[in-house]
């Protein structure tokens, strides 16, 4: 069975241009979703789909479309997460760069299927090629009547704009998102309520990941079951994992979800370099908590993953070789968060901050012997009591490479005394 | 209502409300920087988590709203480790200069550090440096280190006063409050930010580094300094056992009570009232005549004034003495002025001097700057001012009440014309020009020096008591009035038994249902 499916038309020149991703029959699933289908069926349809999120936390989307209140004099927004942040991911850029209507497409049926005539394209600042592309593509989609007034003359709306983020990673956060496109700090909101009810400027608002929002023409053209069979049971369609660091092929891979970490790594990425061993992987994106060499038989589905203690996140696969000394990835990680942290909550604004100083030390060779049960302590004080996920994310990963390294990291402060 | 369980003791209450207010209402006190019962909850401080049946996180308490039947613990280990957790951050931190902050002794980090921490710091690292001293506002100064970034400041200033003066800035361990374009905080209401700050991270340049909280005594009373009647806490040091009228009144700070200013008060009566408390005291009894000024004694001025009051009354002629008053005399004074003067001694000429209006501001300080308006209206007077033409000829004794009367003119036209009435007493707590022309003056009490009551514009009357004395020789009115109808034997019987503390609240009330009406 073909297993590309989003990345199926990658290779073609110009695909990025409207007159040749007809060609490819484009636009068919807005025609047939649009024409053919009620609201209601699409978000059916993709609830029987298991679609989850991409973004990380992998929530179904069919789901998050129905908390949208049906009745409301409010508005409705739709918010695309295009701010891709999260230290090893780089799917949605790819996603957007080289098929940007698939992305068009999957937004426009999103919005006739919550009922939603506005959408935005948050996308980081630093994607300002991509941004143009956006643009673009959307002039051309305007140009053919997929986008704007009485789109494919059903009487639907949709207008369409793109805006670019200050870099931020807090802004990928989805409240902190909405803050920073209604022109504020991109601060995180206290929850509830939750975006589908009181989003973007007070109205609901729907916020999906790109790479889900271009699954949903496939769900629309080949149907749910189609969709299924490509993934878990619970968790439908192929995802983009994004596999970097110590491998002889890094690079984009599109695959059944439910992959295991085993096979992306050694059959897809190209393995290690000769004369080196897998030392650990960060299987979803920085703030997932790390595997080490020997938990990598795990299948690739958010189930999986969180039962294997971390987490599908954005599939993001940080592969690590025994070259590489785990302090050093836990300065890259310590440094990160602190440097992200809003600063708005307690915990992870001065947890963070003093993680990133006691691993500072260590790396220059200051490390005492408590400092990691310290680590150990200071992460768990943060996890869970925050006000957005930054915290977990931060604490996490700190607390599995803590734990499962504890013998390496307590050797290198041997080492320094 | 909705029935839930605190730490296992079952609480009902009312649907839709919160967890926090809940265990408020059930005594329990849950610890917090960011909430306050003036704001939407910020939810970022994380210092009143809880634990709830049935949910996998610690849950805030300042926004998570009760179900029926919902479990809470506010005092699990779990919790008590949360909160130990976020205050060791908040510690690591802190510049601990506790010794040099006006804060220390009613500071909420230490309290709750009593509270949850207690535990050696095993933070090893060096501090974040920052700004110790910026100044944000005319008397507002912001030490960054000491900030534990509650924001309250910064929603106050958006929500209440809707000036935005304040915002956040920088992020991370970095992040802090300042100004945008470092425009200060000015906007009538700044002052309210050093009492919200639950921290010493914004202090006030009028307390800054002038005593230390626990030696201070708290009064309640009510701002004079317009009608709104705002409600106060005076903060006094009570003076040295040995020296009366030591007293010293260091700060005033908002009495919450929702029906008048709910939790704030104006700059205008924070730093004015103890401007007032302090400047220009009249503090010594005066008798001018000639070219002779004698200090003498309070029996002998009364007796003095009151034999000029009968020689009149003994030809007939009371009608003859005229009365200047102020607002600022509370509703029983202006009783027994009534009583002594208008139904005893028949006089009719009773002006009003008192400040002039100001501008309201819309939210609480009112045009009248005076506390008490509305209560001589109550009371039965005509509020016209001095009209020194209808004045000067009727008059052989004058009675000025207040040292406002020396601003009806600025030119000053008064003075003339008070040299050609023969005797002119003044009653007042401050000094100005009157002083020197009246014959006698006889120094008052201010409004926190003296028990009573003052009708606010909206009709609400309330207490005053006589918390914090500055002068040492100074008499309240009352007292000053009821001697002076003793020396004049006027209804001996009736004004005898005035001298209790209630009594003329009590007899006023008789008279005047409408001043019943004490919350």
């Amino acid at each position: 069975m073909e297993t590309k499916v989003l990345t199926k038309d990658f290779g073609l020149d110009h695909l990025y241009r409207i007159g040749v991703y007809l060609e490819q029959g484009g636009y068919r699933a807005v025609k047939k979703a649009l024409t053919e289908w009620k609201p209601e069926q699409v978000i059916d349809e993709v609830k029987k789909a298991s679609l989850r999120g991409r973004g990380g936390a992998g929530f179904p989307a069919g789901l998050k479309w129905s908390f949208v209140p049906q009745k409301t004099d409010k508005p409705k927004y739709l918010c695309v997460n295009a701010d891709e942040g999260e230290p090893g991911t780089f799917k949605d850029r790819s996603i957007m760069a080289h098929d940007p209507h698939l992305l068009i497409e999957g937004i426009i049926i999103a919005a006739y299927a919550v009922g939603i005539h506005t959408a935005y394209i948050y996308i980081r600042g630093e994607y300002e090629l991509i941004a143009r592309r956006l643009e673009g593509a959307i002039g051309e989609a305007y140009a053919k009547g997929y986008l704007g007034k009485n789109i494919l003359g059903i009487g639907f709306d949709l207008e369409l704009y793109v805006h670019r983020g200050a870099g931020a990673y807090i802004c990928g956060e989805e409240t902190g998102l909405l803050e920073s496109l209604e022109g504020k700090r991109g601060n995180p909101r206290l929850k509830p309520p939750f975006p589908a009810s009181v989003g973007l400027f007070q109205s609901p608002t729907v916020i999906n990941n790109v790479e889900t929002l271009a699954n949903v023409p496939f769900i629309i053209l080949n149907g749910a079951g189609w969709f299924l069979e490509r993934g878990s049971p619970k968790d439908g369609g192929t995802r983009i994992f994004g596999v970097s660091g110590a491998v002889n092929k890094p690079g984009i891979y599109e695959l059944p979800v439910g992959t295991s970490l085993r096979e992306i790594i050694f059959t897809h990425a190209g393995g290690l370099k000769p004369g080196r061993a897998l030392k650990a992987v960060i299987p979803g994106g920085m703030s997932c908590p790390i595997f080490k060499a020997d938990e990598v038989d795990v299948k690739m589905d958010c189930d999986c993953v969180a039962a294997a203690g971390s987490m599908l996140g954005s599939g993001a696969v940080i592969v690590i070789d025994d070259r590489t000394p785990i302090l050093d990835v836990l300065s890259k990680v310590a440094k990160f968060y602190a440097h992200e942290s809003c600063g708005q909550c307690t915990p992870c604004r001065l947890g963070t901050s003093w993680i990133h100083k006691i691993v500072k030390r260590m790396a220059a060779g200051k490390g005492r012997a408590d400092d990691v049960e310290t680590l150990v302590r200071l992460s768990t004080n943060i996890k869970g009591r925050t006000l957005c996920p930054l915290g977990d994310a931060a604490a996490l990963p700190v607390l599995a490479i803590a734990r499962k390294f504890k013998a390496e990291l307590e050797n290198t402060m041997k080492g320094n005394a | 209502m909705a029935k839930i369980f605190l730490d296992g003791k079952p609480v009902e209450v009312a649907e839709g409300t919160t967890v926090f207010k809940a265990a408020q209402q059930a005594g329990i006190a849950i610890p917090h920087f960011c909430y306050h019962p003036a704001f939407v909850p910020e939810g970022s401080c994380r210092l009143c988590l809880v634990e709830i049946e049935g949910s996998p996180k610690l849950e805030l308490s300042c926004s998570t709203v009760v179900r029926e039947g919902m479990k809470v613990s506010t005092q699990s280990p779990t919790v008590r480790e949360a909160r130990r957790g976020v205050l060791e951050f908040i510690l690591a931190e802190h510049p601990l200069d506790c010794p040099i902050c006006d804060k220390a002794g009613e500071c909420k980090l230490q309290d709750y550090y009593q509270d949850y921490g207690l535990t050696e710091s095993v933070f090893r690292e060096f501090k974040e440096k920052r700004e110790k001293k910026v100044r944000i506002g005319d008397k507002l100064i912001l030490d960054r280190e000491r900030c534990v970034l509650c924001t309250r400041c910064v929603r106050f200033l958006a929500e209440i006063t809707k000036t935005h003066e304040l915002g956040l800035f920088e992020r991370g361990i970095h992040a802090e409050i300042g100004g945008y374009e470092n425009e200060p905080v000015r906007n009538g209401y700044s002052g309210n930010l050093v009492d919200l700050c639950p921290v010493g991270a914004i202090t006030d340049t009028d307390f800054r580094f002038k005593t230390r909280p626990w030696f201070l005594t708290k009064g309640e009373s009510i701002c004079p300094l317009c009608s709104r009647g705002c409600n106060i806490y005076i903060d006094y040091h009570p003076g040295f056992p040995r020296v009366p009228g030591s007293a010293k009144v260091y700060r005033i700070r908002p009495r919450t009570n929702d029906a008048v200013n709910g939790p704030w008060i104006c700059d205008h009566g924070r730093y004015g009232f103890i401007d007032l408390q302090q400047k220009n005291r009249c503090q010594t009894l005066v008798w001018n005549k000639g070219e002779r000024t004698a200090e003498w004694s309070w029996d002998k001025v009364l007796i003095t004034i009151g034999e000029r009051v009968k020689a009149l009354r003994e030809n007939g002629k009371t009608n003859r003495i005229s009365l200047i008053l102020t607002t600022w005399l509370t509703n029983e004074e202006l009783f027994l002025i009534k009583k002594i003067f208008k139904d005893g001694l028949g006089v009719r000429n009773v002006f009003f001097a008192d400040p002039a209006p100001g501008p309201e501001d819309g939210f609480l300080l009112r045009s009248e700057r005076t506390p008490n308006r509305r209560g001589a209206r109550e009371m039965g007077f005509d509020l016209k001012a001095p009209d020194l033409n209808a004045l000067v000829p009727d008059t052989d004794i004058l009675f000025i009440f207040g040292p406002h009367f020396a601003g009806i003119s600025h030119d000053g036209a008064w003075k003339p014309a008070l040299e050609k009435i023969p005797v002119k007493i003044l009653v007042t707590s401050h000094l100005n020009e009157l002083a020197s022309t009246a014959d006698f003056v006889l120094p008052a009490a201010f409004l926190a020096e003296k028990n009573g009551t003052l009708t606010n514009a909206d009709g609400r009357v309330q207490k005053i008591a006589a918390i914090a004395r500055a002068c040492f020789d100074i008499r309240p009115e009352s007292q000053i009035l009821l001697d002076l109808a003793r020396e004049i034997r006027l209804d001996d019987s009736y004004f005898g038994a005035l001298s209790a503390p209630e009594a003329v609240h009590h007899e006023l009330v008789k008279e005047i249902p409408f001043f019943g009406a004490l919350p």
